[in-house]
């Protein structure tokens, strides 16, 4: 052999024995070890990493309330169900095919707004959950966390039974919705009854109201946002006296006030979360980033966009007096070749997108009026015509049932195409009778219906054996 | 221990000179028709000594004088034994055939001959992949491999396709095998977040695509471990070979045109639609002013008819150029390539160009020492409309815009009032969709022999992808209207990398030969990352010129985020060869993987086969028609990892964000006994070779179980979750193929193949969770049927009384109900097919050819959920209809399927029903090509050494059973269309040059 190969056969040696094969067992041996299987990912948590401070339960809130903003819940769904399952608002001739089938009462068990709603409603649950059973030491800042995820879940469950069971004032024995508390996947849950889900949503506004002490904005449950959506509660369940209580405890005590005439076209105009305390007891925010888009509930309201599909009943625009300052609201025209009133209480559908009133100080002063019936008409009319006043409208001097049926008409006013008008004549245990914008197939849709009330949705009753559904799905 | 090695090695080199009394033969390889055949490998049997034949096919090897067989092979050609005699110069003709048992085919870890083979292996040739009009090498597998179903739901350029091997195994872990390109485990699919649909594989050349090797069964793909459950494909790309330099040009150029039309499911002109609407009206019961004010709202004899389906859909075109050039010497050789491809979709705005690059190159550093460099890089330009229900798919106009409203106003601008819909002819000119991947996929190798029969292989191979997406929407008109404006900018990175270890060790245990031994233990690491990053801004100057994020005023998305997951694996195989009668071989591996629990991290995985090569056997001798004969059978385990990397933990997660400040919430319900998926493939097959492989079939029977799924168990939502993964439940696939090739004509001039592949698979729920149904939107998982199994009403027709839709009450059809919502529903048939298969057929007389390529599916059901909307019998009344809702209902007696139209609805029609569901079975003319090789004569005079000229089709024909089938008949595994861009039929010319 000559010096040539000696030498390659040497640094081949040297390749082999010092590089080559120590280079692979060397990775061999690193990409053994057990780190190298345990990976974490990069924007997730585990729950306990993920509740462990009180500034932890303040974010897990946020992630409760940015629930409430969901599609088929307070971000467009339930907003707009309110209306159009009732007498307020109706679909155009021109329309992206959006809820027709509640205008219509079409809907089925498979649908999936229904189902969103369900979902959303126990989704949210779930978060406040969570925040609820915290084990995190109590502090004013906790007790604060903890009473608003009391607030957001009474107002869930508020939101399930209204819409999935008969009224309270039906039936408070009647199928309510499963009550969840607790985390637990496993859960096939039934019924409790709708005296039970009352039970439960009056108690966890107990437990907001006394653990709450801070108000923060229009966009987080406050105290006595806590205590006006105990009154609502108390009202809708029949309970006119504990409903006037509390109602009285927000007007006297909550610090609150109501917005006047001069104001009220800027307050509907404003897309911005305030902390001036005018009006707004709770709201659930859309922003310029977090907001539904094309989905949003201004989307399907405003006319500068693409949709604009609902539109003002025409016999409820003539309720309002020419020089009642909500007229302004209401701008007229035509669509599809019809006169039409369309709705301006949501403008902003780019930029910060206008936020879903869930609950304003009107209406505590409506659920004191109507509370005070029927013993105490004076009160009734001071409350009303609070609201009269402040609208540069003309003030109600109705006596007896009358009088009964003007605040509910202010109700539908003050409170229309924010959707409550359905859940009044729900609970009120009222035909839905409709003017003449409606289709002639659904003029009149009988309390008695079943489609009255939501089926539970197909999913579920597919998965729950436990669940039963709504009597006619 | 080395100075042993040393030792032994020396030893073993005297006897070696011992023997070295030599002799010289020299010959020439060619194939069948005489072209030579480089890079042949021309070897003495029983020993290492072989050579490589030159750019001429000619060769010289020094053999031993006591030398008696040559045995010559190349990949993708058949091998030929050369008995030596007196003579030392030999002419030998090495023949193509798809089946042939001689042939050499890609495995895991290593090369095989196909007569050694105990498994179930499928191969796919070059020339079945090169130069087709598709954009990407999993598409052109349709219908060539028995068993394996490729199948599209788009014709975007680019778009994702999806394979399937025996059927589908998994539920929720992926049901697409796994992709080894070059040794190396490469992530595909659709990785994409902004593009409708994408495909990694797009930047990948067909081109430099050598063989592609499909592994079945468990014994030649359970080596792949917690990854092969549902197959493996092995791409192997082209090596260079020494010899005289020699260079390849391929181009080809063509156009495209939708490939399946029903003329029920065209959209109705301006006259049907306001005809129908009227009536529509009418029968809802308005009165007159307010169907003239609807009529009239929704363009009512304004004097356009314009024609939305034409204008969307464009003359597609088609392109590709590539180059290539291959050469070296004995001790290194190289391959490389360039390429340019290009396709325009049949629908605007639908188009990808690739840019590719390729090099290979091996050094062989000593007689035990070789390298081997390989790296392959693509970049691809995508544009892909959206599809589905967004208002921005142009195929959505075509269906859902009036006649009534032009895409443009008489002064030629765009017609941005269009009910509410988007102008998608504006949209595709002002708004902007865009891809870019960059794929890099490479490997560095080599491999050392540390004594004789020892190898030691290592190999380091990277794929490495970056998709860059941009996505613009103007702020006038569409999408982008509503926030003035937007646009997106994602960045989307892949890296993986696997370390491979290898030492192989082979020897004859008895010293006679007939006793072979080959053993290969490796350890093997890989780690996936997954990087992402999202930018999204609105609020944009008032112009179309500003197209970028930066021009946003409000920024809405700025995300970015790290997703990983690791494996590691020892892996071992082993074969054991008695006289190449009885083949016996078994694999091990044994793979952990972050992607599961603590408790469940690692598993064993392990294969068994046999085969039988009886046309050995000396019983056999006198049946001479009888060339091959060959049993086969496997059994073993596989695994399917193919779930979300971190799906095992519980998780709370962040963005859900209140007023711009931080939020969480619960993510992931989590599950710490999740493990992977676990597969028993049991496979049976024979390999029939009769009159010299005249006609060859090959035959597996296989019943693959598939335990431990890993399922979405949906959760009551009151929970707060929709579903949690576990390893529940079982299915089963079983089912036979078959291939079935020959040459029924062979004359000197003219020679008919053909080949027939059928593949029948039958899918079955074992077990599942309680065994209780989980319905999942229009299908249904349950016990005893086939997953993919659509749930749905039955429908009835209509009432000839009334014109009322009519669904059965339920599954015995003995009643009818004009209410949707109490009927029930049943299972209506499943989305795969019973049957799929190809038939090929080349016909060549002197140097022209013919090539026709059908491929086959029987037995599925397609479904149309978007038919509500423009058959719904008036639902989504100001939308436009298609021709089909003209057959309505319009007085008592009328007997029809489409019920009476009444505007926005007639009682829930719109609704899922089988009045939606077709049957599926198709048969595609895949491939028609017309060709035509310049004789050598002429080629001598020119100085090339080939020049092939084709005219070729692509699905210029197809034949579906169901006349009410609304669109093409490929629609994606699931069956359900989605308003996507139409699947193309093609013209092309090419040429191949080889010089």
């Amino acid at each position: 052999m000559n010096d040539y190969s000696n030498s390659k056969r040497k640094k081949m040696k040297i390749f082999r024995n010092k590089i080559f094969l120590p280079l692979i067992v060397w990775v061999s041996l690193a990409s053994c070890k057990k780190e190298f299987l345990d990976l974490t990912p990069s924007t997730s948590l585990t729950p306990n990493q993920a509740l462990a401070t009180p500034a932890d339960l303040q974010v897990a809130l946020r992630g409760a309330y940015a629930g409430l903003r969901g599609v088929d819940f307070y971000g467009r769904t339930l907003p707009v169900i309110g209306d159009v399952m009732a007498d307020n608002v109706y679909q155009s001739v021109i329309n992206t095919n959006r809820y027709t089938q509640f205008v219509n009462y079409t809907f089925t068990k498979a649908d999936g707004n229904i189902a969103g709603i369900w979902n959303t409603a126990y989704t949210v649950i779930l978060r406040a959950n969570n925040i609820i059973n915290s084990t995190v030491d109590a502090s004013p800042a906790v007790n604060q966390y903890k009473g608003e995820a009391y607030a957001i879940r009474a107002l869930c469950y508020f939101t399930l039974v209204r819409y999935f069971a008969r009224p309270y004032t039906d039936n408070p024995n009647g199928l309510g919705v499963p009550i969840v508390t607790v985390r637990d996947p496993t859960l096939e849950p039934a019924r409790n009854t709708v005296a039970e889900v009352y039970t439960q949503i009056i108690a966890d506004l107990d437990q907001a109201y006394n653990l709450m002490t801070m108000y923060v904005n229009s966009s987080q449950f406050s105290k006595y946002a806590a205590k006006g959506l105990q009154a609502k509660v108390y009202l809708t369940k029949g309970d006119k006296a504990n409903a006037k209580t509390a109602a009285l405890d927000v007007i006297n005590n909550g610090g609150f006030t109501l917005v006047t005439a001069a104001n009220h076209a800027s307050y509907w105009s404003n897309p911005a979360v305030t902390t001036n305390k005018v009006e707004t007891l709770f709201e659930v925010s859309s922003d310029a980033v977090a907001n539904l888009a094309f989905d949003a509930l201004s989307y399907l309201y405003s006319q500068a966009g693409n949709y604009g599909d609902l539109l003002l009943a025409s016999d409820l625009y003539a309720l309002i007096d020419p020089a009642d300052v909500r007229k302004a609201l209401y701008p007229t025209g035509t669509r599809g070749g019809f006169p039409s009133v369309f709705v301006n209480k949501y403008p902003a559908i780019s930029g910060d997108r206008s936020d879903t009133k869930v609950l304003r100080l009107s209406e505590i002063y409506l659920i004191a009026a109507e509370a005070s019936l029927p013993g105490n008409e004076p009160d009734a009319l001071l409350y009303v015509n609070a609201i009269r006043t402040r609208r540069n409208a003309p003030l109600i001097a109705a006596t007896g049932s009358a009088l009964f049926e003007a605040i509910i008409t202010e109700r539908r006013i003050e409170l229309a195409a924010e959707g409550d008008r359905y859940m009044d004549l729900m609970r009120l245990k009222r035909d839905v009778n409709r003017g003449p914008n409606f289709p002639s197939s659904v003029l009149q849709i009988l309390y008695s219906d079943f489609k009255r009330v939501l089926p539970i949705p197909q999913a579920e009753m597919d998965v729950n054996q436990n669940m039963e559904q709504n009597p006619g799905w | 221990m080395r100075k042993l090695v040393l030792l032994l090695v020396g030893v073993l080199l005297a006897i070696c000179q011992l023997m070295a009394q030599q002799r010289t033969i020299t010959g020439k390889v060619t194939d069948e028709k005489g072209a030579p055949i480089p890079g042949a490998t021309i070897a003495v049997k029983g020993t290492n000594l072989a050579t490589v034949a030159g750019p001429d096919g000619n060769f010289t090897i020094s053999v031993p004088q006591n030398a008696k067989v040559l045995v010559v092979s190349s990949i993708g050609l058949g091998e030929k034994e050369i008995a030596l005699t007196a003579v030392n110069d030999y002419s030998i003709s090495l023949t193509t055939k798809t089946q042939d048992l001689r042939e050499v085919v890609v495995v895991a870890y290593g090369e095989r001959k196909r007569a050694d083979l105990t498994g179930s292996v499928s191969t796919v040739k070059s020339a079945d992949l090169e130069n087709k009009p598709f954009t990407s090498v999993d598409k052109a597998l349709q219908g060539q491999v028995a068993g394996l179903q490729s199948v599209a739901s788009s014709g975007a350029p680019g778009a994702a396709q999806q394979i399937r091997i025996r059927g589908t195994s998994s539920i929720t872990a992926g049901n697409e095998p796994l992709w080894v390109i070059d040794g190396v485990i490469v992530p595909t699919g659709d990785a994409s977040r902004l593009t409708t649909t994408a495909n990694l594989l797009s930047t990948l050349n067909p081109n430099d695509i050598e063989s592609v090797s499909v592994l079945k069964d468990a014994a030649s793909s359970s080596i792949y471990g917690a990854r092969a459950a549902n197959g493996v494909i092995i791409v192997t790309t082209k090596k260079g070979r020494s010899g005289k330099t020699k260079f390849r040009f391929d181009t080809e150029l063509g156009q495209s045109d939708r490939a399946y039309t029903n003329n029920k499911y065209l959209p109705l002109n301006a006259a049907e639609y306001f005809s129908i609407t009227r009536e529509g009206l009418v029968n809802l019961g308005v009165t007159q002013t307010q169907i003239d004010a609807t009529l009239a709202s929704l363009g009512y004899n304004n004097g356009t008819d314009f024609n939305w389906y034409d204008a969307i859909q464009q003359q597609g075109r088609q392109q590709q150029y590539n180059i290539s050039a291959s050469g070296g010497n004995e001790r290194t050789t190289f391959y490389t390539s360039g390429g340019y491809f290009q396709q325009h979709g049949s629908t605007i705005n639908s188009s990808l160009s690739r840019y590719n690059g390729a090099v290979r190159i091996a050094n062989k550093a000593s007689d035990k020492l070789n390298f081997n460099l390989n790296l392959n890089g693509g970049f691809v330009r995508q544009r892909t409309p959206l599809a589905g229900g967004a208002f921005g798919n142009p195929v959505l106009s075509t269906l859902f815009l009036l006649p009534s409203r032009s895409a443009y106003n008489t002064d030629g601008s765009y017609n941005l009032s269009i009910g509410g819909l988007h102008n998608t002819i504006a949209l595709s000119d002002w708004d902007i969709r865009r891809l870019k991947e960059l794929s890099l996929r490479g490997s560095i190798a080599a491999d050392y022999q540390i004594i004789k029969n020892l190898v030691l292989k290592t190999q380091f191979g990277m794929d490495y992808d970056v998709l860059e997406e941009d996505q613009y929407n103007n702020p006038f008109h569409g999408d982008g209207a509503a926030s003035t404006g937007r646009a997106f900018s994602y960045y989307t990175r892949l890296s993986n990398w696997t370390w491979t270890n290898t030492l192989n060790y082979r020897r004859d245990i008895l010293r006679n030969g007939d006793l072979k031994g080959d053993v290969t233990v490796g350890y093997e690491a890989s780690q996936g990352r997954n990087y992402a990053s999202s930018l999204q801004s609105q609020g944009f100057p008032p112009t179309l010129l500003l197209t970028w994020p930066s021009a946003g005023a409000t920024p809405i998305t700025a995300s970015a985020s790290l997703s990983e997951s690791a494996f590691t694996s020892i892996l071992s195989l082993g074969q054991l060869d008695y006289k190449s009668k009885y083949i016996l071989s078994g694999s091990f591996r044994r793979d952990g993987s972050s992607r599961f629990g603590e408790n469940n991290r690692y598993a064993n995985f392990w294969s068994i086969g046999a085969s039988w090569n009886i046309d050995k056997e000396s019983f056999l001798n006198d049946l001479t028609f009888i060339s091959q004969l060959k049993l086969r059978a496997s059994y073993g385990t596989t695994g399917n990892a193919g779930i979300g990397n971190y799906t095992w933990r519980e998780l709370y997660g962040y963005g859900f964000n209140y007023n711009q400040q931080p939020g969480s919430a619960p993510t992931n319900v989590g599950n710490v006994d999740l493990t992977w998926e676990l597969n028993k493939p049991l496979n049976i097959g024979l390999d029939l070779g009769v009159l010299q492989n005249r006609l060859n079939l090959s035959f597996d029977w296989y019943d693959r179980k598939s335990e431990e799924l890993l399922l979405d168990v949906p959760l009551s939502r009151t929970s707060g979750f929709a579903s949690i993964t576990k390893n529940v439940g079982s299915m089963q696939n079983t089912g036979f193929e078959f291939t079935l090739s020959g040459q029924p004509v062979v004359t000197k001039n003219f020679s008919w193949n053909s080949s027939l592949n059928f593949a029948k698979n039958k899918n079955k729920i074992l077990s599942l969770p309680n065994d209780e149904d989980i319905p999942s939107g229009s299908f249904i998982i349950r016990k005893g049927e086939s997953i993919n199994s659509f749930y749905l009403r039955g429908y009835a027709g209509v009432d000839p009384a009334n014109g009322d839709p009519l669904w059965y009450t339920n599954e015995t059809r003995t009643a009818t109900s004009n209410v949707w919502s109490t009927s029930e529903r049943w299972i209506q048939g499943s989305s795969l097919p019973d049957i799929i298969g190809g038939f090929t057929n080349t016909f060549t007389f002197k140097g022209f050819s013919v090539e026709a390529h059908l491929v086959y599916q029987f037995g599925n059901m397609v479904q149309d959920p978007w038919g509500g909307y423009y058959v719904g019998a008036g639902f989504g009344a100001t939308f436009n209809k298609v021709r089909r809702v003209l057959d309505r209902w319009q007085k008592p007696g009328d007997i029809t399927d489409v019920p009476k139209y009444i505007y926005n609805g007639n009682k829930s029609f719109q609704s899922g029903s089988t009045f939606y569901l077709s049957e599926g079975d198709f048969i595609r003319l895949r491939n028609i090509q017309l060709g035509y090789d310049l004789p050598s004569t002429v080629l001598s005079k020119l100085k090339i050494s080939n020049l092939f000229f084709y005219v070729r089709g692509t699905n210029l024909w197809t034949w579906v059973k169901d006349k009410n089938l609304p669109f093409d008949p490929e629609q994606g595994v699931a069956s359900q269309q989605n308003l996507d861009v139409f699947i193309p039929k093609t013209i092309t010319v090419g040429l191949n040059l080889g010089f």
